[in-house]
């Protein structure tokens, strides 16, 4: 088909999550595998093997655990393109195309963007793990080693990245199904909060999924008492209960950010600010889902890792000999992920700028009107940047929630079973990792809201107003 | 009614007429806030003829269009394109309906902006998966130059005046040689002058080609363009005229207002 329309556009977004995915994946199986090859040579005893099986499986949980957020956060930014897009759309049905068509070159589109992306992703993720391991040979944190950067392992990571971007570019593009021609005609509205609540399907399936999901997580618990592979079903669990809170995200969010927007004050860009959550409710859980995902993470495994440190030293109390230097390794692994897992964060971040930024190009015509009322440029960019903080500071305390519940859940059952551990590993709070969260989110506001700010103040009254 | 009797009058009044709908009605709303939108509204557009559906905002003649166009779906009573009824059709038949049996031109012109002049033109053929025949490029050829695009072939519509926007969007409409042509205040976006050249092209689309076309206005001056005029007013047809002036139209709308 060599139609122009249908080509498939490349979305930069997309291929920069997929490719964040990516480089996340072979990143990490790289710097496994490094540290693989430089504890077999002086393998000894049985902590070592321990330390490689968790590292083994801590491993692919991150991996799974990045290629769903990488899912969940292309399926969103699909979901905006589709919005943005709702018109053409529905010109081109005007005209006669049919919506499967269209539905499938959106499609199209994901599958480019994640080959694209795990291409690139896995030279860049190749290249830091090389970069990582250098200066870890460097400062003495590692010794010398043989590890070969090309093996075969590492098509798993890329495939379920490609395969999870078409799929994702799929969900998200559902939406265009609802398109109708007549949309053409006028102007096209997302679907009030009325209608989200009588979705009665899709509600379901996220209260099973959430059900599930939880069922999961505490049968983690229990059988983390007796074997660490528990938190493969702590992963299942927490992939289900997330699933269902991203679908039933358009429920949840808006009265969460409405509660949230009360704290910004009466004046009026705050009360519109704060309006605006809930005229568009898919708008609004689509930038935010994004951030949740992102602080859910990292909280998630500062909490873990918190827990993890929490315990060996308990376990080194009890056993100081076989615990000997782990200590040391561990730290070292911790500042590893938690450099990787900042990606998520990323991720994240480039989700949010960009639905916000879409979200004020869509509504360059109310900014219009608004300045046409009276609105001072001041007051329009406080409307903006109390909107952006709206959302960052409810995904970030949704986020720590989440987290802290995960991560605790994660580190119960991968380490409950462990010699010497005390039965039940208590959360602990890693104060750095939030106080970092906090602090990107608050700096995420200020850069998600300049642009879009810029822009909206930039266009004149009469300009915003004539925009079909 | 009777399924066959039906749809054997419609065969028989086909002939000559290119479209048509029966006792259509549409309201909106629940019972409480219902609006009729259109009232038992029985008409046929001839074949061959520029139609002007005429009627003051809120008079229903949107929701007519949309409903013979396929594009809203009636309360009741039922609606034909030739012999087909639409109101039997499911989605993929009123995509291909769309695609190759009506054009539409519109107020916002609604051209594709990442396309080229000649991207939008060639865009029904392509939505259908296939390039024009060499009697279609012919075609083509003829509009481009009866429309005066030929030089601008490689132009993106923000290049081109409202106007020229227009035409394009009259060019891709006549491309496909639909059995009718929908105009939706073709005009509307236009200053008067560019107007009416606009609709020159439509009237000559009518006589020269034998373009069937039915448009929605409620522009006096752009219905005096017309073959025929009918008025709508509060969702039901109140006048059926032949061709006639602007003045004429506009003291009949005036007349209708001051009855009301």
């Amino acid at each position: 088909m060599s139609a122009a329309t249908l080509r498939p556009a490349i979305n930069g977004a997309s291929v920069l999550v997929a490719g964040l995915s990516a480089a996340f994946g072979v990143g990490l199986l790289q710097v496994i595998g490094v540290l693989s090859a430089t504890i077999q040579p002086h393998s000894r005893g049985p902590q070592s093997h321990t330390v490689g099986i968790f590292l083994t499986i801590t491993g692919w949980v991150f991996i799974i655990i990045a290629i769903y957020v990488g899912a969940i956060v292309t399926s969103n930014t699909f979901a905006t393109i589709v919005a943005g897009r709702a018109r053409t759309i529905a010109l081109l049905r005007l005209l006669g195309s049919s919506a499967r068509t269209q539905r499938r070159a959106v499609a199209r589109e994901g599958l480019l963007a994640g080959v694209l992306g795990s291409i690139g992703g896995a030279l860049v993720g190749t290249g830091a793990a090389a970069g990582i391991a250098t200066i870890g040979v460097t400062v003495g944190f590692i010794p010398q080693y043989s590890y070969s950067y090309v093996s075969p392992g590492l098509i798993l990571p890329l495939v379920a990245v490609v395969v999870t971007s078409w799929l994702a570019s799929w969900i998200g593009s559902r939406r265009v199904l609802s398109v109708t021609p007549l949309q053409a005609l006028g102007g096209s509205e997302e679907l009030s909060r009325e209608e989200v609540a009588h979705r009665p399907g899709r509600n379901r399936t996220a209260l099973v999924l959430g059900i599930l999901g939880l069922a999961a997580l505490l049968l983690s618990i229990a059988v983390g008492l007796v074997t660490p592979l528990a938190v493969l079903i702590g992963v299942v669990g927490g992939v289900l209960s997330f699933t269902g809170l991203v679908l039933g995200a358009d429920l949840i969010m808006p009265p969460t950010l409405r509660g949230v927007g009360r704290l910004f004050g009466r004046s009026a860009p705050a009360r519109l600010a704060s309006e605006n959550a809930l005229r568009h409710p898919q708008r609004s859980s689509r930038a935010t889902i994004g951030l949740v995902i992102g602080v859910t993470l990292i909280t998630m495994f500062g909490v873990a890792a918190a827990s993890f440190m929490q315990m060996i030293h308990a376990a080194q109390t009890a056993n100081p000999e076989e615990y000997r230097g782990v200590e040391q390794f561990l730290t070292g692994i911790t500042a590893v992920f938690s450099v990787l897992i900042g990606f998520s964060g990323l991720i994240a971040a480039v989700g949010l700028v960009n639905n916000l930024s879409l979200s004020v190009l869509q509504r360059i015509r109310e900014l219009g009107l608004l300045r046409a009322l009276g609105f001072s440029v001041t007051q329009l960019r406080r409307m903006i940047l109390t909107e952006s903080a709206q959302l960052t500071f409810t995904a970030v305390l949704l986020g720590l929630v989440l987290g802290a519940f995960y991560g605790w859940v994660g580190a119960q059952s991968m380490l409950g079973s462990i010699n010497g551990s005390p039965g039940i590993v208590f959360p602990a709070v890693p104060w750095l990792s939030v106080g970092i969260v906090v602090v990107a989110g608050a700096a995420l506001t200020a850069i998600a809201s300049w642009a879009p700010s810029r822009r909206a103040t930039r266009v004149s009254p009469v300009a915003a107003l004539a925009v079909e | 009614m009777d399924e066959t009797a039906a749809t054997n009058t419609a065969t028989d009044t086909a002939t000559d007429l290119v479209a048509r709908v029966e006792n259509l009605t549409k309201s909106y709303g629940t019972e409480r806030t219902k609006v009729d939108a259109l009232r038992d509204v029985s008409l046929g557009i001839r074949r061959g003829e520029f139609t002007a559906i005429m009627g003051p905002s809120g008079s229903g003649k949107s929701t007519l269009m949309h409903i013979m166009a396929g594009l809203d779906s009636p309360t009741s009573g039922r609606a034909w394109l030739g012999d087909a009824e639409i109101g039997s059709m499911d989605d993929a038949e009123l995509t291909l309906l769309r695609r190759r049996r009506v054009g539409f031109v519109f107020q916002s012109f609604n051209l594709v902006p990442t396309l080229d002049l000649e991207g939008n033109l060639l865009l029904p053929f392509e939505l259908d998966g296939r390039r024009p025949t060499s009697r279609e490029w012919d075609w083509i050829d003829e509009l481009e130059h009866a429309l005066g695009l030929a030089d601008r072939l490689k132009h993106r519509p923000h290049e081109l005046s409202g106007g020229q926007q227009q035409r394009v969007a009259i060019a891709r409409a006549l491309a496909t040689r639909p059995e009718l042509v929908f105009a939706d205040e073709p005009t509307g976006n236009l200053d008067s002058r560019t107007g009416r050249e606009v609709l020159e092209l439509l009237r000559s689309a009518s006589t020269k080609y034998g373009q069937s076309i039915a448009m929605v206005t409620h522009d006096p001056i752009a219905a005096s363009y017309a073959d025929r005029v009918v008025f709508l007013a509060d969702g039901r047809v109140v006048e059926d005229k032949p061709r006639s002036d602007a003045a004429t139209i506009s003291s009949f709308m005036l007349s209708m207002e001051g009855a009301a």
